[in-house]
This record gives structure tokens, C-alpha cells and sequence, in this order.
């Protein structure tokens, strides 16, 4: 009975430990290779229990996640029309062949990204140098996303390495252009704020010669009818007069004389200088009168 | 491993009398070499007599506990999933299956694990801020536009996940990969629209189109994130260049009042102008009754006195040529100069009798009546001074 138990302890002990040598597990999230004595002998790309042989086997892990390379320092590039471009771009990428990876950069993955790195510049600054700033900028920023990443998917091959995409993040100026965009967007401002004003001013002024002319036209308006009812009533007026003068043209002139003279000389300030031969002192200077005979009248 | 449990149990069971506690680790270690050394020796039953209590006790100890550590061991596969969050079960590295919320029990280490993540909480990024939107990282709000334009953007990003495993198994640090994408997708579609759109008219469609794309690009790395919103938090013209962009939205403003201006003028004039036509027209209006009625005032009279002068025409005349000779006389100041009786020069001081009438002036002036032909204004009188000459010229002919 001692030696029993103590078989099974030492069993158990031993087969713990086998198992930790012999046994290992893969993540979900890692792809592995089996070393046998450094040379590659299995590549594991499913995930779970898996057995090597203890000792002369040894396995090393790598990511089968999307990584990124995500340098925080924007590159310098120059355009088709020689203007400098400071442009921000990231790699999605993956480890697509464990076994070529661990060839080519020995696994490590700062070296992994530090060519890559240098593979996506250097096919960047050949798409963006072909191309207007106007073009990276704007219309050509898919093309040339795409581009890069048609090309380095092929220069990536090698590496073991699946570009997944590469993308363009920030794309601006440089300091001392970006200084006389400022400038330029001022200018253009001001240029609109006193368009603006003008075209304020102008209509402005418009409304008003509208006002003057509404005015003058209203003012004349009225003046004409106003003139055409005078005359009408003058018209009647005259009429009227006419009818009733015409009855006896030679008194109305006589009767209308008389009028006036009183109408003329009627104040203290008008002086008359007479001379006593009129008419109406005729019997001023004789009771007969007769002989001082005048036409006065 | 769990095969041994129940041969523990036995074991155990049949010892019976090992309930001395807890037992040292030393003593323990002890017994197990010499058990190792009795097995390896193979020595017969040599000291086998002596050994028996003292390995029954120890295998009572033993069993009691490896049943401890088998408990513990066992109950290390509990975990809590939160109400709001999912767990994912990996059998040796594999995914197995996602739990629902509530206490739930996977097999211990080393054969499951988990990884409980939160699936409904919403989580915020910000991009050309942090935490509010004064504190500006210029790095990612400056953005140059379609017409080479520099426009200070800040905009936030809410998404959520709707695939936990992809969440958790497809991209390494997923939240940066969200926070990427955030940052290309809008710069891509500011990139293409015109300052003018993204400053003011096109805000919401900007965010909503950089909504799609983040949304599409995400999906193509699998990263489980659904985009709920992107708000453009702010737009504006950089800090350089904000004065001018201030004095435009100011000369706008301007423009309508000088608009406003104008047609306050407007308003002014032309009502005015209005009351000017009416009072004309009314004016011409009772100028015509007026005249009419003078013309048909004075006729009457002359026709009333013309009957009488038809009845006795050289009298009546002479009456009136003398009344009316009188009243002028009466009422002027006069001078009377035989200048027939002799060529003697004739000194008149007119300006003293002016003088002297003078003061009677103002009297005469009082009382003077009115002539028919007096109006209230200039023009109107001249306009009737016009009309009695023309009547007079009818009268002659």
C-alpha cells in the first residue's frame, strides 16, 4: 500500500511533467511555430492543445492579430509640381506566413515593422511624386491608398507579412507654406467682406435712387392731374366768363376798367399826380364844364 | 487528472483517522523522499513493520489536502460576466463560446480561461481635443481641405461592439485602430469637400459620410466595432485667420443693414412723396371749384348789373365812372399840378409825402378788402392773375 501511493504520486509528478514539456497550447490570437533543434519543424496556425517532443523541441509564438504601424512623425514628400507635402500614413498588417516571417526578420517584430516601414515610404514617395498636391490632397487620395497597397502587398510577400491596408492620415503643409495659406484665406476673406459691403452699399443705393425716382414719378404724377383739374376749372371759368361777357363786350371792358383802377390805386402810399384838365375835373375848374370837353373817358 | 479524484477520495476515506490539522510542509517533503527512496530501493519489506501508523497518518493529511487544493482549483473557474458585458470561454488558447451575463464556471487553468469584455458601454474617442473641446491638439484638428484651405476640426467618435470575438481576436489594440481610422476617414472626406461646405452648409453630411467610411474600413479589418455617432464638435477657420473670417460674417451682417438702411429711406420717401401728391391733387381740385365759382360769381354780377345799364346806359355809366373815380381818389394820396400855367420847376418832395402816407399805410393795407383775385399762394395767384388776362382778352374781342 506505501509503495502504491507512492507509485502514483511519483506517476503523477512525472507525468505533470512530461506533460509541461510535451504539452502546449495556441491562442486564439497567436500563430506558433515547433523548433526541433532550431530548424522549423511545424508551422501551428489553429489554436489549442498541441504536444512536441520535450526538450528538443521548442516553440515561439507570434501575433495572428491585425498590427499597426503607426509612426507619430509625419514624413516628408515632394509632389509632381517639386512642393513638399508632410504626410502621416498607417500600415494595417498581419503575419500571414509564420515561417517566412521568422526567416526574414527572425520573428522580431521592430525589425518587421522597420522595413515595412521603409517598403510603404518608399512606394509612397513614388505614387505622391507623381501627383499634385491638389491630387494627394483631394481627388486622388483613394488611388493612391490603393496603390501603395497593391504594391506593397508584393513588396511585403517576402516578409511573411499580409498588408492588410495602408491609409494616408494626416496630410498638411509645411509650416512655411501653411503660414501663407493663412495669408492667402485672410486675403480671400477680406476680399469677400468687402465685396459683401459694396454689394451692401450698392444695393443700398439702389433702394434709395428707387425711392427718389418712385418719388419724383408719384410727385409728377400728381402735378399733371392737378394741372389738367386747374386747367379743366380754368376752362369752365373762362367759359362762363365769356358767355356772360359776350352779352356786351364794350361795358364789360368799361365795367372791368373801373374795377381794376380801384383794384390798383386803393392805398394812402400811392400817389397820383394829377393835372385838373381830366374829365372828372371838369367841373372843378368851371360850373359848365362843357367846353373843357377831352376824351377822358 | 480528474481520474485521480475519485482514488483519492478512497484512499482517504479508508485512512479514517488523519484529522491532525493541517500538516507541515517539511515533514510532508520528508516523508515523500523516503517514500521515493522506498520505492526506487526496492528494498523488500525490510522496514516496512516499522512504517505503517506513521504513513497512514500521513496519508490521511495527503488526502485531506489534495481534496483542498482540488476544491480551490475547481472553484478558480468561477468567474462574473457583468449585466452590460459578455465572457468568452478559450479551451487551451481556442475560443469555445460566449456566456450571457450571471456567475459562470469554466473549467480551471491550465484547460479553459476567459476574457469578460463590456459590450454595451459606449466608448467616446476625440480627436483635435481631449476632454473638452478648448483644449485643442492642433496635430489632428488642423485638416487641409479640397481648395488647399487649413480648417480646425474637432469631432468626436461613439461606437460601441457589436462582435465581441472579433473585438477581441482580429486586431491588437483595437481602440487605436478606431481612433486611426477616425482620424483618416475624416481627413479623407474633408480632404475632398471645400472649406465653405465643411465650415458651414456641409457639417452634417461630413460627419455622416466619415461615419460610412469609418464604418466600412473597420469592417474590412473585422475589428467587431459598430460606429453609433460622429459628431463634429467644432469647425472653424484656424486661430490665425479667424479675425478675417470674423470681419466676412461681420460685412454679411452689414450688407443687410445697409439693405435695411436703404429701404428705411424708402420708406421714408416715397409716402411722403404720397402726402405731396394728394395735397396736389386736392389742391388742383379746389383751385378748379374756386375758379368756377368766381367766374360764376362775377358774371352773375355783371350780368345783374348789365340789365340795369341796358335800361339807362349813359347815366349808369357816368354814375360809375365817378363812384369809381371817388373811391380811388378818397383813398390815395394825390398831387394836383396845372402844368399849363406855367414851365416854372415844380418841386414835388415825394419821398416826404411817402413818408407821410407811410404811417396811414399799414391802416390802409388793414382795411384794404380783399380783391377776388387774392389767393393763398404765389403760384395760384399768378396762376389767376394769368387767367383774368386771358379774360380780359376774351372780354375784347
Amino acid at each position: 500500500m506505501r509503495t502504491g501511493l507512492g507509485a502514483i504520486i511519483g506517476a503523477l509528478l512525472v507525468a505533470a511533467v512530461l506533460a509541461s514539456l510535451a504539452l502546449f497550447t495556441v491562442d486564439q490570437r497567436e500563430n506558433a511555430i515547433v523548433f526541433q533543434l532550431g530548424e522549423i519543424k511545424e508551422v501551428i496556425t489553429e489554436p489549442g492543445l498541441r504536444t512536441k517532443w520535450p526538450l528538443i523541441q521548442n516553440v515561439r509564438y507570434f501575433d495572428k492579430r491585425i498590427l499597426t504601424i503607426d509612426d507619430p512623425d509625419t514624413e516628408r514628400f515632394v509632389t509632381s509640381e517639386k512642393k513638399n507635402l508632410l504626410v502621416d500614413a498607417f500600415v494595417k498588417w498581419r503575419i500571414a506566413d509564420v515561417g517566412q516571417y521568422y526567416i526574414s526578420v527572425t520573428g522580431d517584430e521592430a525589425r518587421a515593422r522597420s522595413r515595412l516601414t521603409q517598403i510603404v515610404n518608399s512606394v509612397l514617395r513614388e505614387e505622391i511624386g507623381k501627383r499634385s498636391v491638389q491630387e494627394v490632397v483631394s481627388t486622388e487620395r483613394e488611388k493612391i491608398m490603393q496603390d501603395v497597397r497593391d504594391k506593397v502587398i508584393e513588396d511585403a510577400k517576402p516578409l511573411g507579412v499580409q498588408i492588410v491596408d495602408v491609409r494616408l492620415k494626416r496630410v498638411e503643409l509645411p509650416a512655411d507654406v501653411s503660414e501663407a495659406v493663412y495669408r492667402r484665406m485672410e486675403a480671400e476673406r477680406r476680399a469677400v467682406a468687402s465685396q459683401l459691403r459694396s454689394q451692401g452699399a450698392g444695393e443700398a443705393e439702389k433702394i434709395r435712387a428707387e425711392a427718389d425716382k418712385d418719388r419724383e414719378i408719384i410727385v409728377a404724377e400728381a402735378y399733371r392731374d392737378a394741372q389738367r383739374v386747374k386747367g379743366d376749372g380754368d376752362a369752365r371759368a373762362a367759359a362762363i366768363y365769356a358767355k356772360a361777357f359776350s352779352e356786351n363786350p364794350e361795358f364789360y371792358s368799361f365795367y372791368r376798367s373801373l374795377e381794376a383802377y380801384r383794384a390798383s390805386f386803393r392805398s394812402r402810399s400811392d400817389v397820383l399826380v394829377l393835372e385838373p384838365g381830366s374829365d372828372f375835373f371838369k367841373y372843378l375848374k368851371s360850373p359848365g364844364g362843357g367846353r373843357a370837353a377831352g376824351s377822358g373817358r | 487528472m480528474s481520474l485521480n479524484d475519485p482514488q483519492w477520495g478512497r484512499r482517504g476515506g479508508g485512512g479514517g483517522g488523519g484529522n491532525q490539522g493541517p500538516p507541515d510542509l517539511d515533514e510532508l517533503w520528508r516523508n515523500f523522499n523516503q517514500r521515493l527512496a522506498t520505492i526506487f530501493g526496492r528494498r523488500g519489506g525490510g522496514g516496512a513493520g516499522a512504517e505503517p501508523p506513521s504513513f497512514r497518518q500521513l496519508g490521511g493529511g495527503v488526502g485531506l489536502l489534495v481534496a483542498l487544493v482540488l476544491v480551490v482549483w475547481l472553484a478558480s473557474g468561477f468567474y462574473i460576466v457583468d449585466a452590460s458585458s459578455r465572457g468568452l470561454v478559450l479551451t487551451f488558447g481556442k475560443y469555445s463560446q460566449t456566456t450571457e451575463p450571471g456567475l459562470r464556471w469554466r473549467l480551471p487553468y491550465p484547460v479553459q480561461s476567459h476574457e469578460v469584455i463590456n459590450i454595451s458601454q459606449v466608448r467616446t474617442i476625440e480627436v483635435g481635443y481631449r476632454n473638452n473641446v478648448k483644449s485643442k491638439v492642433l496635430r489632428e484638428a488642423l485638416t487641409l481641405t479640397n481648395d488647399e484651405n487649413i480648417v480646425d476640426i474637432q469631432f468626436a467618435v461613439q461606437y460601441a461592439l457589436k462582435d465581441p470575438e472579433d473585438f477581441l481576436f482580429n486586431v491588437r489594440r483595437p481602440d487605436e485602430t478606431v481612433m486611426q481610422v477616425a482620424e483618416t476617414a475624416f481627413r479623407e472626406i474633408v480632404g475632398k469637400s471645400t472649406m465653405d461646405f465643411v465650415l458651414y452648409e456641409g457639417r452634417q453630411a461630413i460627419a455622416a459620410r466619415a461615419e460610412e467610411l469609418m464604418q466600412n474600413i473597420l469592417d474590412r479589418y473585422q475589428t467587431g466595432v459598430l460606429i453609433s455617432k460622429v459628431t463634429m464638435q467644432n469647425a472653424q477657420p484656424p486661430e490665425q485667420v479667424q479675425a478675417a473670417f470674423d470681419d466676412a460674417v461681420k460685412a454679411n451682417q452689414d450688407l443687410e443693414r445697409f439693405k435695411n438702411e436703404g429701404q428705411a429711406y424708402y420708406n421714408d420717401v416715397v409716402p411722403k412723396a404720397r402726402g405731396t401728391a394728394s395735397r396736389l391733387t386736392e389742391e388742383a381740385n379746389g383751385y378748379r371749384q374756386r375758379v368756377i365759382a368766381y367766374a360764376e360769381g362775377e358774371a352773375s354780377r355783371f350780368r345783374q348789373i348789365l340789365v340795369e345799364y341796358n335800361k339807362a346806359p349813359a347815366v349808369t355809366r357816368e354814375r360809375m365812372y365817378l363812384e369809381t373815380v371817388q373811391q380811388i381818389m378818397s383813398s390815395t394820396s394825390k398831387v394836383m399840378i396845372d402844368a399849363k400855367s406855367g414851365g416854372n420847376l415844380l418841386f414835388l418832395p415825394l419821398d416826404k409825402i411817402m413818408q407821410m402816407s407811410a404811417a396811414g399805410a399799414a391802416e390802409a393795407m388793414a382795411s384794404a378788402k380783399p380783391s377776388p383775385t387774392d389767393v393763398p399762394t404765389p403760384e395760384t395767384s399768378g396762376r389767376s392773375r394769368e387767367s383774368l388776362r386771358a379774360r380780359d382778352r376774351e372780354s375784347r374781342q
